[in-house]
């Protein structure tokens, strides 16, 4: 997007007050979503984004800008005020720029730029089509496929020779919504499959026509669900998108960000036991083609497979180059953004809590009375206090070893240090779940994961009184 | 750019009405760690929204790329997007409304205050909520934020309107330990006045709304008479509102199809739309470019009002209430300063009559808990017991669970503590007659 030359220059620009590294993110991001309503195209609309973002470091300081105008006055001028943060002289002078070699650990072999709208408009008819045939009460449906192709290019110094990437992502998802209403009740669900792929993914690869009748199905079932109960129970999480759980719990509290200043529970954790023994995690960026996936880093860091949590003891964190300064170590290929108006920092990618010995239907039949959650509409936490929460979209009543009623409203609530030594029961059936995780660094794809998990015991929200 | 020639360039296209709308903002931000400037943020940005009428259909497309390849660009997007549209409704775009309520919302000074004030500021705070107390064990973050934008809309027809406005916000947040017990708060402060902030009382804001968690306990799961603080109330009414929409409505997703001059809330409930208050959120034209005006939507419990964009209000032969406001690639249906009437009580007088109730002060997790559809929620939440109408032991990991309709009809108070909140809503504390908690 720019030449090496104006970068070198930039680079310079950024490092002549005593910056100790500089760096140039170049983005420009071509979307589109086609939604669907009730079957007919509402809309479709393209977009593009584009602009720079500036960082310059020094030692323990960032300073970051960013312009979407990419001519070099701007971009020289933004790199000079943010130079002018510093009041040092120059350590560092970029004699000249080398391009790293990029490895693609995600390939696509057909874009979903180039499919034509009307392909994805035939696929978005036919989920219509399903989920319409589920049931009358069914009163509206939304079928969306919303893609983009993102062209990036980084320049980098910390010495004086500069390093030049050049990456692409191409990532889409199909989402179906689906309202039912009757007697006043109204009900939703939500199904929202995603990857670092093409076209041939989506349209043969993906059961869609499964997502379809189940969304619909989903819908239905929650308008005969009762209220969810209150109090502490046992709770089993089902594999995939449950994997939400952990990545609230304790994934955002094990990323650099929270760490580095120490506002984590678990700041001090290497080397400690956070969790049941039976539990062992992972970050791992390198899954081909996986919805969370990347070839490199928002630094250039290649992406790595990240162990956090080995049989109970936390062994390590997600680690940017800015937070790694504090932390004392070095980066693992987690820095990520939604796009160059956000300043990099440690993220997610896919997370999830790796299969243990048991079996999902073991887990049910072995729990008396308890709650199990299906699926998730999302959570949060405040990783200072390791507080979170998650609201369950699809949940039931376990009794006598047996998935009984299906409840609604049902919040799970907890601490994650108290959550993570409460997992009691973990099986082998692990599976991944699509999500976009909002934090610092803005909203971006990540995957959940886990097997079929339980906790002993957790509060349960609900209006539906005391679970009998 | 000279969008004479865009609409001109459109027509020749076969693009018979268009639209275009240039977003220009500016902005710093900094923040403190430690005594030191830990991060520094500037900002310069610009976007261009175009959407026209081809083929009697609605199309639309939007860059951030200007250079001499953007009006071919956002041409070819309509084009495309009209071409690909089902609607069968015969789309138009607006020639303008009669007047315009234009007011200079815009504070040159806050631009002007130096950079080395600000960054003081920041160190004012940070040394506060360290002196505050002894169990404070950080400042998490003191930071910073400084935003200037400049809105113009111009169309086919001639019509060209211009909003300039700008903000800043101060926000802080606090950990403090108390033996094990870990916990946190924090605070904003939003305006575009420096010199209406008041250090000393913001940090003692946040200094006391930490010490009063810790001892936080687990309360019986149960129904209990609950008092929302304004803070918390706000984020509720913003769903409520929400639901307001006439695309909501039409498209039966609102529990409020079929309400409209119904009582659906307790008398004492009344809720408006006020988008030409002269504050952050001021707006005198919506992305229409239909002129803005104030409306009740829920006038002592009745609901009055719908709100309506151009297309809705076709669709139920009214006219829109100019909240058209653009929603992924179509001119959807927002709002914006909202305001619930408070009353001239006290808090403490509002607690008073209650024997055994809950205080909520924070929600979390509203976002996934919330069926906006229906209106039923569930969410984590904390805040104190309150017996003998006095606020007791803090109370923390608890849920509250309810529904919104439920909830405004079982208004049984409000105070005085009326405040404006980053989501644009003003709104006092309410006491609700009865909501859900999970604890123990």
């Amino acid at each position: 997007m720019i030449s090496k030359s104006l970068a070198q220059k930039i680079l310079n620009e950024a490092l002549a007050t005593g910056g100790d590294y500089a760096e140039i993110y170049l983005e420009e991001n071509d979307s589109q979503t086609v939604v669907l309503e009730n079957g007919q195209v509402e809309t479709s609309g393209t977009h593009k984004s584009y602009g720079a973002g500036i960082r310059i470091l020094n030692q323990l300081k960032s300073v970051y800008g960013y312009t979407s105008d990419l001519g070099a006055k701007s971009l020289l001028t933004l790199a000079h005020e943010l130079a002018a943060s510093y009041d040092g002289k120059a350590n560092i002078v970029v004699n000249s720029i080398g391009k790293e070699r990029v490895k693609i650990l995600n390939p696509i072999p057909d874009p979903l730029t180039a499919v034509p709208t009307s392909e994805k408009v035939a696929l978005l008819k036919e989920c219509y089509a399903i989920t319409s045939k589920v049931d009358p009460r069914i009163v509206r449906i939304q079928d969306m496929f919303i893609n983009y192709h993102k062209t990036i290019e980084i320049f980098s110094a910390e010495g004086s020779v500069g390093k030049q990437y050049e990456n692409s992502e191409e990532r889409g998802r199909l989402v179906m919504v689906a309202i039912a209403a009757d007697n006043g009740k109204i009900e939703t669900a939500f199904a929202g499959p995603g990857r670092f792929a093409g076209w041939s993914w989506f349209k043969n690869t993906l059961d869609w026509k499964k997502k379809a009748q189940e969304c619909g199905e989903k819908a239905i079932m929650m308008l005969n669900a009762k209220e969810c109960p209150s109090g502490r129970y046992p709770v089993v999480i089902a594999n995939g998108w449950g994997g939400v759980i952990f990545h609230e719990a304790c994934g955002h509290s094990l990323e650099a960000t929270a760490t580095a200043k120490h506002l984590s529970v678990f700041s001090d954790s290497i080397g400690k036991q956070i969790a049941n023994p039976i539990v062992s995690a992972f970050d791992d960026g390198t899954l081909p083609n996986e919805w969370g996936s990347n070839n490199i880093d928002s630094e250039g860091h290649v992406t790595q497979k990240n162990q956090l949590i080995k049989d109970g003891i936390c062994v390590g964190f997600l680690v940017d180059k800015f937070n790694g300064r504090r932390l004392h170590m070095e980066a693992n290929g987690v820095s990520r953004r939604q796009s160059y108006k956000y300043e990099p920092t440690s993220r997610m990618s896919n997370t999830y809590i790796a299969a243990g010995k048991d079996k999902p239907e073991d887990i049910i039949k072995d729990t008396p009375l308890g709650i199990y959650v299906t699926n998730f509409g999302g959570g949060s936490v405040n990783p200072t206090t390791g507080e979170f929460n998650f609201s369950a979209s699809e949940a039931y009543i376990i009794r006598d070893g047996k998935v009984c009623e299906p409840v609604r409203g049902c919040t799970l609530i907890g601490s994650g240090k108290e959550v993570l030594m409460n997992i009691d029961r973990v099986a082998d059936d692990v599976d991944l779940g699509q999500g976009m995780c909002g934090s610092a660094s803005g909203s971006i794809p990540v995957n959940v994961g886990q097997p079929t998990i339980r906790i002993k015991e957790i509060t349960v929200g609900g209006r539906g009184g005391k679970l009998e | 750019m000279k969008f004479d020639q865009f609409f001109a360039l459109a027509k020749a296209r076969g693009i018979s009405e268009s639209q275009i709308q240039i977003g220009k903002s500016k902005s710093i931000a900094m923040s403190l760690f430690h005594h030191e400037m830990d991060s520094y943020n500037i900002s310069e940005s610009q976007r261009i929204i175009a959407c026209g009428i081809y083929n009697g259909k609605f199309g639309s497309c939007r860059t951030e790329k200007l250079d001499k390849t953007t009006f071919d660009f956002l041409i070819n997007g309509i084009i495309d997007s009209a071409s690909t549209s089902e609607k069968t409704e015969e789309a138009s775009l607006f020639q303008g409304s009669e007047k315009y309520h234009k007011k200079n919302v815009y504070n040159p000074e806050l631009a002007g205050v130096p950079v080395e004030k600000k960054i003081a500021l920041l160190h004012e705070i940070e040394n506060g909520l360290f002196a505050f107390d002894k169990r404070v064990s950080e400042v998490e973050s003191v930071s910073y934020e400084e935003d200037e934008s400049v809105s113009q809309f111009y169309n086919s027809f001639g019509l060209k309107l211009k909003q300039k406005s700008n903000y800043c916000i101060f926000s802080a947040g606090v950990c403090g330990k108390n033996g094990e017990e870990i916990k946190s708060a924090w605070d904003v402060f939003l305006g575009n006045d420096i010199a209406a902030f008041d250090v000393q009382d913001f940090v003692k804001r946040i200094g006391d709304k930490l010490l009063a968690k810790f001892g936080g306990v687990q309360c019986a799961s149960g129904l209990y008479p609950t008092v929302l603080d304004n803070t918390v109330f706000s984020h509720l009414i913003n769903y409520f509102v929400s639901s307001t929409s006439s695309d909501e409505v039409q498209r039966r997703s609102s529990f409020l199809i079929g309400k409209l001059h119904q009582k659906i809330a307790s008398s004492k409930v009344t809720i408006e739309e006020k988008p030409l208050t002269k504050n952050v959120f001021f707006s005198y034209f919506d992305d229409e470019g239909v002129a803005t005006t104030n409306k009740a939507l829920v006038k002592r419990g009745v609901l009055e009002n719908f709100l309506y964009n151009r297309e809705t209000a076709k669709k139920d032969g009214v006219e829109s209430t100019g909240n058209g406001q653009w929603e992924g690639d179509k001119i959807g249906v927002g709002y914006g300063n909202i305001v619930v009437k408070p009353s001239k009580k006290s808090f403490e007088d509002m607690i008073a009559p209650i024997k055994e109730g809950v205080y909520i002060t924070e929600i979390e997790g509203l976002g996934t808990g919330m069926n906006a559809q229906s209106g039923d929620f569930s969410c984590q939440a904390q805040g104190f017991m309150i017996r003998d109408g006095k606020l007791a032991e803090p109370l923390n990991l608890i849920t509250l669970s309810w529904n919104l309709l439920k909830m405004l009809d079982g208004v049984k108070d409000l105070d005085n503590r009326a405040k404006l909140m980053t989501n644009s809503i003003n709104c006092p504390d309410v006491l609700v007659k009865t909501m859900s908690i999970g604890g123990k």
